[in-house]
């Protein structure tokens, strides 16, 4: 499903972040990412996703090159993808409703299913209740979880959840975590999980991969 | 070579922006064409949201400005030409200063000022809002999503004013002419009519077509290029403003003496 050759990642700043990455997921594999804050996580998953360019190698999702490539472009209508960001994500002019139904009305689903799939996602993250509220109303917690919400209701191939735990209450959490540990029994999920600890997730057979610890940026 | 370098820098920024221009038209025809049926009622709400904006909350300040325009205009030619029967350059001066030039021109400055500022500093927004980035890795495709309804609804709404303004600058004009003259209103629509040919419509159409495209992909550019701060956006508003005017200024040029020269 992934295959990653001779990867290089840079910060903003042009540190080198990660160098000669080789890595290859099947389909319905599992990788757990990890590594501190800064060491370039959530730009290994963007560059997977096809929204960030690499500083060198090649990246090929479900068979096609996203990078050298036309990076997210290249996935649209061949592989349906999902990823539960950090932070933002959320179209700032569009309720929460909205936000989750989005890319399923760009897929082209009937009304009715539409409806179904995006308030079931919604409900089974608590979220019903301020569904009609746009991104900028809700709490930073049910913004994270909107972003679970819509990776949820379009039922990606694969998924890229970018510390999906962080910063979230004891429930909230825990319906998190049953939303990623159903998605963790079902085989036809390639799954790829970024965050700082494993965490509660130590059971499945994960592929681990620990980012290096980043340099810090030089004085000038 | 540093000298060289230095010199060069201009040139290769330019052609990098021009050649980013093409890039981002010939992307948006493309993935336009690849619409599929089911996705054309979401790119149409898109397309009336921006006609909505560009257009609709436009129409009284085009429309006044033509008001005025056509009258003032009307005003100091009078005022000049007074005793050398100007009554009977009406139909001149008004397809030659405002239904030519004035109308398209005026219209695309002021939908600058009003639309294009506001689509390179929306998109800014998004683009560090990372909600491009979530469009296009949820299938969303940002060409069909973002940049094809705002190039449609600008297109529209650009046509849309410049009949607008041409219409109220007409009426402010016989408003001039009535008062001042006592010109009936057969008289001035005949003179008009008779300076007016198919060529001034082709060049209108024409001007319309461009001035929409550099308007809109000239916000998407600096909007889209916008990747580390909030202080970019006004950087990139002010880019948009004063790249756009250049665009149409030149493209009006162009098209001036490719129709009249």
């Amino acid at each position: 499903m992934i295959e990653l050759r001779d990867l290089a990642l840079a910060a903003p700043d042009g540190r080198l972040l990660l160098e000669g990455l080789e890595l290859a997921v099947p389909r319905g594999g599992r990788v757990l990412v990890t590594g501190a804050s800064g060491s370039g996580k959530s730009r290994l998953l963007k560059v997977i996703a096809g929204t960030e360019r690499p500083v060198r190698g090649q990246v090929t999702v479900a068979g096609r090159a996203v990078w050298p490539g036309d990076g997210a472009l290249a996935l649209i209508g061949h592989l349906c993808l999902g990823l539960a960001f950090a932070g933002g994500g959320l179209l700032s002019n569009l309720s929460l409703r909205e936000n989750v139904a989005l890319p399923l009305r760009f897929l082209g689903l009937p009304a009715a299913d539409l409806a179904a799939r995006a308030d079931g996602a919604l409900d089974r993250l608590g979220l019903l209740a301020v569904a009609c509220l746009r991104p900028h109303a809700l709490s930073a917690s049910a913004r994270r979880h909107g972003n679970l919400a819509r990776v949820l209701a379009l039922d990606p191939a694969l998924i890229l959840l970018d510390d999906p735990l962080e910063g979230l209450d004891s429930e909230d959490r825990a319906a998190a975590q049953e939303v990623i540990r159903d998605w963790l029994q079902d085989p036809e999920k390639t799954l790829l999980l970024a965050q700082e600890e494993p965490g509660p997730f130590q059971d499945p057979p994960w592929i681990r991969f620990a980012m290096p610890f980043p340099l810090p940026p030089e004085v000038p | 070579m540093t000298f060289l370098a230095r010199l060069g820098a201009p040139v290769r920024g330019f052609l990098e922006f021009l050649g980013d221009q093409v890039h981002l038209v010939l992307r948006t025809l493309r993935y336009g064409l690849l619409l599929r049926l089911g996705q054309v009622p979401l790119v149409a709400t898109q397309t009336r949201l921006q006609v909505r904006f560009t257009g609709l909350q436009a129409l009284v300040l085009v429309s006044g400005t033509a008001l005025l325009l056509g009258a003032v205009t009307l005003i100091q030619a009078f005022s000049q030409l007074s005793g050398l029967g100007a009554e009977n350059y009406i139909g001149v001066l008004m397809v030659l200063i405002i239904l030519r030039e004035l109308g398209p021109l005026l219209t695309a400055i002021l939908v600058i000022g009003r639309s294009a500022t506001a689509i390179a500093a929306e998109l800014g927004a998004m683009q560090l809002n990372g909600e491009v980035d979530a469009l296009a890795i949820h299938g969303v495709n940002p060409y069909q999503y973002l940049l094809l309804p705002r190039w449609l609804g600008v297109l529209v709404s650009v046509f849309a004013l410049v009949v607008f303004f041409d219409g109220a600058a007409l009426a402010g004009g016989f408003l001039v002419a009535k008062l001042k003259y006592g010109v009936t209103f057969g008289f001035f629509m005949d003179s008009v009519r008779q300076t007016l040919s198919n060529r001034d419509f082709a060049a209108t159409l024409l001007k319309v077509f461009l001035f929409s495209g550099a308007i809109t992909f000239h916000a998407c550019h600096f909007g889209l290029g916008i990747r580390r701060s909030q202080t970019e956006i006004p950087q990139a508003v002010t880019r948009t403003v004063v790249t756009a005017l250049v665009a149409v200024f030149l493209l009006d040029g162009v098209i001036a003496a490719l129709f009249y020269f």
